[in-house]
């Protein structure tokens, strides 16, 4: 009695561990869950769920196969990330995996885990230049811009809005501090000038000292390079409240739901501006991802959140192109079925996409963050636009 | 004169509605520290649960912000009792810091919990902007800056009041000097450590709620003050109330005045090492006085 | 790929993170275990000796101080010696504080470190980090890379261990239990306890800086925020006290039981229901809490006790 116990028990935690449900077909999806910033990843992580569920009642993968995301927290943090990569990859046996978030994260999972392993890897949120260079034998993919894109497109809207004396403040972490320096380096080739600079340590309760100090230095307007939710949120209170500036812009760490209902949209209005990917909110691919992921409860305007549905959906493009498992062929394939030629296949449209490939055509899946369109290094070139507050309160791009 | 108001309305006035706030979390820890014996990691914690039951309330009855005081601090305080229960007091007759690593045990499950059930998003008590008095034409005060530093002053008159003048209070005092005389003299020791729980806990809750009422609340942000707390109580001599209350406010003061323009243009220290001007002051102070601001007083 | 080789391969994993871990708690455990030195900024330490390796021996590339490509017997000892300085200033300004005191001066004091590797881009590249860290053996083909690392890792610790026992129990390590249990009288037979404390603080310093080099080689990445004192400094603690303090057995058994139960409790938690889903990664941290309490309460001196009398 014991011993039958004792071998159904090995029974249930082998079928846990190693997949025994031929009909799984499991990728990892690592992200920030904990760490510093756990509210940016939330909605990153239900977008990715979503992209899933739109593939699974739509016929799954393969040959009905169900398409699994299996979670992994990244913790932001490369020590973190290789944890959690040596679990997806060697315990959960993921085919390819979609993350982390963040870029210390990225780098430390890629060069320590997935590359040796030969797992492919796509994160919608990893921006540092520093990532391009990675000697990654076509397993590092990410679908958002490097920071090198956006830094320079900002300095080109904040000049043509008509402010080019600016003061910068940034969080002094990877992400933004990447962004800002791309920033001041293109302000002031295009003739703009940099009035004062400083970083912040983010959480902290209070920026009044720091940002006074920097209203001092005669600035038009203030760049704001944080996160909403570790700093940039208590900048522009304490900013508004002092009377220290008026006028605000950012980049895509900024824009978020959550600073307008803290701050007030009335008191925003017209005095900040943010720049993010532009998804091209017109585009049917775009309004096709925001309705369903505002009818699942999340907020479609949540940084990222068009890119990892992308990623989530062209992950499984790719198995579903490679006709299998083969962890090589999956990151061979993801390049294909991203970039153009091909049908062209939004978000959404699952069964197209599987007819189409079935029948051996080629497939170019038009996301809801744009495009893309994967370089040799894994990398999609950026445009970008401003996003403003309208007058029901959200973020609309101008 | 414009420098001076500057000064005054953007590092002074922050400095200090920061150092009372402080100041309220630092006496909790010092007189856990005091009475048990043992740096608290959770106080951060206690000081984030305070700030959402504040935000419960205030979505069921849009009360204002001081008038859920009550409630953050009751809620807290059963917690903090049951969590002593459960966790603290079968580890109290062993080494002391098996009490620290239980703490830092109950710092992960605390912050779990709050993320559990309030998730992870930024809120807020008092949505939209601050409206500050404008006097003599230029000096910023703001009414939520005076009901801060106000609730925070009267919360200390509060604590003084008890340890001054209550029986429970004095036998605090008492076991925090000499534990072993005051166990001879007859002192209710669970008594004394339920109440130093109590009075810790009610503290921690308010300065989480008035964290809150400053900035926003999240299910980290006692974590993030918790390490210039530690500072502030250290600074002050640890066990010492008084001291945390004078060492909670020198460091708030000196984290804002740190970026002040000084010398020159630009800020005197780079505000990329703004959090480590606490630690700087306090590793200063203890090569001066290896025990902290107050160290001789009693109490 | 075979799923039971994949388990192998993150035993291997879960081994060699163990160990490196378990480098970090012998040097803790040099401080508080033989000496009653209760420093609490373990992530300082370690982030001197990761950054330090990581500079002698990454390739030049522009954004930090480096470009000495130096192999492994270069980077481990000069990440040591750079650690054990750091922790000979430390100790000088701080070795007569009274053990709580220097325990948040500690911590105060590796918090600045993580400033300082923050902001000084020109050594540190700052918050971006350092990549392209060369890892040992990283040219063998797979699992031999994997086991030749663990071997490394195990080796040394053997060597640590091998030498700590014997100090244990060398009339240094007498000393260093006389100072702890009964300061007065260590004084009293003429022992310099400032001296014996410094000595003890450095060595286990520089263990850490040890420690930070093997995770810094193993990761093949550092940034700051590997110095966050939860990931590291606590941790490190949870491990001595839980596995033994003054024990070195315990030591080590309390790294690998802790590490195994922090990062295979993932594994659990990722299974439950799918309502749970995002919440599940919280809980985790609630479980690992849990069990850290289970266990302390279970074991209050440590599941492998010192084999001296305890005094207090």
């Amino acid at each position: 009695m014991k011993k039958s116990f004792l071998i159904t028990g090995a029974a249930v935690v082998a079928t846990g561990i190693s997949s025994a449900f031929a009909a799984d077909i499991k990728v990892g999806s690592a992200g920030g869950i904990t760490g510093p910033i756990p509210d940016l990843v939330a909605p990153m992580m239900a977008a990715r769920d979503l992209a899933a569920k739109h593939i699974n009642e739509q016929g799954g993968l393969l040959d009905g196969d169900n398409y699994m995301l299996v979670k992994g927290d990244s913790k932001c943090d490369a020590k973190g990330a290789v944890d959690t990569g040596q679990k997806l990859v060697n315990v959960e046996q993921v085919v390819a995996i979609i993350g982390p978030n963040c870029s210390g994260a990225t780098i430390g999972m890629a060069e320590s885990v997935t590359i040796p392993a030969g797992v492919v890897i796509l994160s919608e949120s990893a921006t540092a230049p520093s990532i391009t260079d990675l000697e990654d034998k076509g397993l590092v993919f990410r679908n958002a811009p490097s920071d090198a894109y956006q830094g320079a497109a900002l300095a080109d809207m904040v000049m043509e809005s008509g402010y080019n004396k600016v003061a910068v403040t940034y969080a002094n972490d990877d992400y933004n501090k990447g962004i800002a320096e791309v920033f001041e380096a293109a302000f002031k080739s295009g003739g703009g000038m940099i009035t004062a600079s400083a970083e912040h340590e983010p959480e902290k309760a209070s920026y009044t000292s720091e940002i006074s100090t920097l209203s001092r230095s005669g600035a038009e307007a203030l760049m704001v390079f944080a996160y909403y939710g570790s700093s940039g949120t208590t900048i522009i209170r304490n900013s508004l409240e002092n009377g220290l500036f008026d006028m605000f812009f950012g980049a895509d760490g900024m824009r978020n739901e959550e600073i307008i209902t803290d701050i007030g949209a009335d008191n925003l209005r017209g005095k900040i501006m943010v720049s993010a990917p532009s998804s091209d909110t017109e585009s049917s691919s775009y309004k096709m991802f925001a309705e369903e992921f505002s009818a699942a409860g999340e907020d479609p305007s949540a940084v990222y959140t068009p890119g990892s549905y992308d990623a989530a959906f062209l992950m499984a493009l790719a198995i579903e192109k490679a006709g299998g498992t083969d962890r090589g062929a999956i990151a061979e394939a993801l390049m294909e079925v991203a970039n153009a030629p091909g049908e062209a296949i939004m978000p959404g449209q699952w069964e197209k996409a599987k007819a189409a490939i079935a029948a051996g055509r080629d497939i170019n899946y038009q996301g809801a963050s744009g495009s893309i369109e994967f370089d040799a290094n894994g990398d999609v070139a950026g445009t970008y636009s401003l996003s403003v507050i309208d007058n029901n309160g959200k973020w609309v791009e101008k | 004169m414009n420098e001076l108001i500057g000064f005054v309305n953007f590092h002074l006035i922050p400095g200090i509605v920061l150092g009372s706030i402080y100041a309220l979390g630092a006496i909790g820890l010092t007189l856990t520290f005091g009475i048990l014996r043992f740096a608290n990691f959770a106080h951060g914690e206690t000081m984030t649960l305070g700030a959402f039951v504040a935000l419960v309330v205030i979505d069921l009855t849009n009360w204002h912000v001081l008038a859920t005081l009550p409630f953050a601090m009751l809620l807290t305080v059963l917690t903090v009792l049951v969590m002593d229960r459960l966790f603290f007091r079968p580890l109290r007759t062993g080494p002391t810091v098996i009490l620290l690593i239980a703490s830092f045990g109950l710092m992960l499950m605390m912050r779990s919990a709050i993320q559990i059930i309030w998730g992870v998003d930024l809120e807020t008590l008092s949505k939209g902007l601050a409206i500050p008095w404008v006097l003599f034409e230029s000096l910023r005060i703001f009414p939520k800056h005076l009901l801060i530093v106000g609730a925070a002053l009267l919360l200390m008159l509060g604590v003084h009041g008890l340890l001054r003048h209550t029986p429970i209070g004095k036998a605090m005092r008492a076991m925090s000097d000499s534990p072993e005389l005051a166990r001879m003299t007859g002192i209710d020791t669970e008594r004394v450590v339920m109440a130093t729980w109590i009075t810790g806990a009610v503290l921690a809750a308010a300065a989480g709620v008035l964290l809150a009422y400053d900035t926003h609340l999240d299910s980290r942000m006692g974590f993030r003050v918790l390490l210039p707390i530690f500072a502030a109580a250290l600074l002050g001599g640890l066990g010492r109330p008084y001291g945390a209350m004078a060492g909670g406010l020198v460091i708030g003061v000196a984290e804002e005045l740190s970026t002040y323009s000084w010398i020159g243009d630009g800020p005197l220290v780079s505000p990329g090492y703004k959090s480590g001007v606490a630690f700087a002051i306090m590793i200063a102070l203890l090569i001066w006085r290896p025990s902290g601001l107050f160290r001789g007083r009693v109490f | 790929m075979d799923s039971l080789y994949g388990i192998f391969l993150y035993a291997i994993y879960l081994l060699t993170m163990g160990g490196i871990y378990a480098v970090l708690v012998m040097g803790l455990n040099i401080q508080w275990g033989f000496t009653g030195l209760f420093n609490a900024g373990i992530a300082g330490f370690f982030a001197v000796g990761a950054y330090t390796s990581a500079i002698i021996s990454t390739a030049s590339s522009g954004r930090h101080l480096g470009g000495l490509s130096l192999p492994l017997w270069a980077s481990l000892p000069g990440a040591m010696i750079a650690s054990a300085l750091i922790a000979w200033a430390v100790a000088w300004i701080c070795i007569r504080l009274r053990s709580d005191y220097l325990a948040i001066a500690t911590l105060g004091i590796a918090e600045i470190l993580r400033l300082v590797l923050k902001n000084e881009d020109w050594a540190t590249n700052g918050a971006r980090g350092i990549s392209r860290i060369p890892k040992p053996f990283e040219d063998l083909p797979e699992p031999w890379n994997q086991i030749a690392m663990l071997l490394l890792v195990l080796a040394i610790l053997l060597v640590l261990y091998l030498l700590l026992e014997r100090a244990r129990r060398a009339p240094w390590g007498r000393v260093m239990t006389a100072i702890r249990e009964n300061e007065a009288a260590a004084r009293a037979a003429g022992k310099n306890v400032e001296g014996f404390r410094i000595e003890a603080f450095v060595l286990g310093g520089a263990l850490m800086g040890l420690g930070g080099a093997l995770m810094a080689h193993h990761v093949k990445f550092i940034d700051p925020n590997m110095a966050e004192p939860l990931s590291t400094t606590f941790i490190v603690w949870v491990m001595l006290i839980i596995g033994g303090s003054g024990n070195n057995k315990g030591a080590l058994f309390g790294a690998f039981l802790v590490w195994t139960l922090w990062s295979t409790s993932e594994i659990v938690t990722t299974r439950l229901p799918a309502e749970w889903e995002l919440k599940s990664a919280y809980l985790r941290f609630f479980l690992v809490g849990l069990a850290l309490q289970i266990i302390l309460q279970r074991y209050p001196a440590g599941i492998l006790k010192e084999h001296r009398p305890i005094g207090k």
